[in-house]
């Protein structure tokens, strides 16, 4: 019985086990409230909002565990979705074949993100600026040069078949969701199982201790960011694919997303804590909640302060845990 | 070389930040030189309402012969950030001001004190709580407008008396009062004309085309037999025009859009939009400067001022002539 009583608590200790609970608890109260979100289509709806969520929720818990952050994650997605879909316009006039334009268009929107994520990488650890501060900058360089970029409008007039790639034809996954998953999976595994991955904990962890151990701490830390940034212009050109535009405001909010499903995942701000599958079910159990309370008709504003809720209690869970273990 | 790059890096930063000043801060009008200047205060630089606005604003200040001064935040539709804008223009003692009101009480004092320094101020789109003093009131008539959408979904979906009809609506928010204005015109068109058409949902995409898409991706299905959908502005028209190509449904679902981007009026073309309702910011804009010049000239045609403008939307569908398609597209 005791055993139980134990196992039960170091079950609930774990904060992945009770996402899933919390998962699986949503799903059923939207599916008890109407029966329709049980379905492939509802699925396939959740999936394509939460692959750009959860690229970038990744990037962001390399961040977070390395005892940084990176502000500028949400602007990128704008910044390198609206350059990818102004080069994919021009090359489509000049009559360039879709599937070339697609590659080179991709190429322009990692491109970007790799210049931003470069940026990021040299304030931190050249000009030795606080993440914050310099993430602050890009944040606001990246929305007001989409805005330059683009004038404001959607940029479409890029290749035709690109919004047909975002048809969901494997049961609830589209070709590019599949993808996300595969990224992330590889990700996954560079984290908890790589060298790359225990680098980040032990800067996050202490970073004189790091050092100390001879790790190059400025050099590792900038791959960091540069992969935060990279994994957001694939969240650019993942909207590309589905809206057959780029929008400048795609991405608007997306860094405070990606913070709450790390959050909700269970990394702490302080750095040295953080996990691939919280992010992972983070990052869904946000994009459940926007699209089970479409399904049962709640108003659309109930879906921030749901997410307000889920975060607080997310972090007081952490807080009783620590206590637990002191 | 390590201090070069510590000095590149700073640069790089100060580069970064310096441009958000240059985009984000105003430039001093002429207010010296004896030629009229006319500052246009507006919510949102980069939205192409306002750059369509920004057309006309500009071909007529050329023909009249007057500075123009043409401010607001590059993307961000709010009081907070329209305040200090316009009381910066203000200081800069432009000779007539168009204010474009993001909310109509905080906008409130801008529109007095600029009256109250002698400068003549007409308000466009939106308007001040107080317009007794205001020269003149400039808008495009959005009840009319959803009215107008009713009756192209109507149309789209050969709407037959005794029959049902579900029918969705896709908003930007649930303050802003152009498209309160147009739901509520749907509204009273629907019940007064169409009573078999349900207004089964209604969504917010917060000026994000991906959130509307997920909105309408959700609407289809839970609701497998809807008919049409409304998407209220240009966002909520780029989003659902994409969840329905996404889906297979184009041709299935009436889609009727409102504001003429070019990337929609393209998707019109394309059979995407059943039709597209579109305003005249241009005619909004060439009317308030011809209104303030004829006030500081004391020209006779000051006498003839109208109060209160309405200048109707109008709706372009696939049979819109090619001449009236490149009158209405929101140029760039």
């Amino acid at each position: 019985m005791k055993s139980f009583v134990a196992r039960t608590k170091a079950a609930f200790g774990n904060q992945q086990v009770l996402l899933l609970t919390v998962l699986v608890l949503m799903v059923a109260f939207f599916t008890w409230r109407n029966s329709v979100f049980f379905s492939t289509s509802v699925f396939g709806n959740i999936l394509s909002d939460w692959s750009p969520v959860v690229l970038i929720a990744i990037g962001e818990t390399f961040v977070i565990i390395s005892g940084g952050i990176d502000l500028s994650v949400g602007s990128t997605v704008g910044v390198s979705g609206v350059v990818g879909a102004l080069a994919m316009e021009h090359l489509t006039t000049h009559n360039f074949g879709q599937n070339l334009t697609l590659f080179l268009g991709f190429l322009a929107t990692v491109g970007t993100g790799l210049i931003v994520g470069t940026i990021n990488a040299l304030m931190i650890t050249k000009a030795k600026v606080v993440p914050f501060i310099a993430t602050l900058v890009t944040m606001g360089a990246g929305a007001g040069l989409s805005i330059v970029f683009t004038g404001g409008d959607p940029i479409a007039g890029g290749p035709a078949k690109a919004i047909s790639l975002s048809v969901p034809d494997f049961g609830p996954f589209s070709r590019p969701g599949l993808v996300v998953v595969l990224i992330i999976s590889i990700l996954g595994l560079y984290m908890h199982k790589a060298r790359f991955g225990r680098y980040t904990f032990a800067i996050g962890s202490n970073a004189f201790a790091a050092r100390a151990a001879g790790i190059n701490v400025n050099r590792h830390l900038a791959k960091v960011y540069i992969l935060s940034s990279i994994l957001a212009s694939l969240a650019g050109y993942y909207y590309y694919l589905r809206l057959g535009s780029g929008a400048p405001t795609s991405g608007q909010g997306g860094e405070l997303q990606a913070i709450a499903a790390v959050v909700i995942g269970g990394a702490a701000l302080s750095g040295g804590v953080g996990n691939f599958f919280g992010t992972v079910l983070g990052a869904l159990v946000l994009t459940t909640v926007t699209s089970g309370l479409i399904i049962i008709n709640v108003a659309a504003n109930w879906d921030q302060v749901a997410v307000a809720i889920l975060i607080a209690a997310a972090v007081l869970l952490q807080q009783y845990r620590t206590r637990v273990r002191k | 070389m390590s201090v070069t790059r510590n000095r590149v890096a700073a640069g790089l930063a100060l580069v970064a930040a310096g441009s958000l000043a240059v985009f984000g801060l105003a430039t001093p009008a002429q207010a010296a030189s004896k030629k009229l200047t006319i500052a246009f205060v507006m919510g949102a630089e980069a939205d192409p309402f306002f750059k369509a606005m920004k057309v006309g604003a500009t071909a007529e200040a050329a023909a009249k012969g007057v500075n123009l001064v043409w401010q607001g935040n590059p993307s961000v539709y709010s009081p907070a950030t329209q305040i200090p804008i316009a009381q910066q223009v203000l200081a800069t003692k432009p000779s007539g001001l168009v204010l474009i009101p993001t909310d109509p009480t905080a906008l409130q004092t801008i529109a007095d004190s600029a009256i109250k320094a002698g400068i003549p101020t007409v308000n466009v789109d939106t308007h001040v709580n107080d317009l007794s003093k205001v020269t003149a009131f400039i808008t495009g008539d959005n009840a009319d407008g959803g009215a107008k959408a009713a009756d192209a979904i109507a149309s789209a979906i050969k709407y037959q008396a005794g029959q049902t009809y579900q029918v969705a609506v896709g908003l930007t928010s649930a303050t802003a009062t152009t498209n309160v204005a147009r739901l509520a015109g749907f509204k009273a068109q629907v019940a007064a004309k169409y009573p078999g058409i349900q207004i089964v949902d209604t969504e917010y995409s917060q000026s994000q085309p991906s959130v509307a898409d997920t909105n309408v991706s959700n609407w289809l299905t839970k609701y497998p037999n809807l008919a049409g959908i409304f998407a209220i502005d240009g966002t909520n028209a780029s989003g659902a025009a994409a969840a329905l190509q996404a889906k297979g449904l184009v041709g299935k679902i009436a889609l009727v859009g409102y504001d003429a981007y070019p990337a929609n009026v393209k998707l019109l073309q394309a059979g995407v939009f059943s039709a597209l309702i579109a305003q005249n910011p241009a005619a909004e804009a060439k009317l308030a400067i011809d209104d303030l010049v004829a006030k500081l000239t004391k020209s006779p045609a000051a006498k003839s001022i109208k109060h209160d403008v309405v200048i109707p939307n109008v709706v372009l569908t696939s049979a819109t002539s090619a001449a009236d398609f490149a009158k209405y597209t929101y140029v760039a």
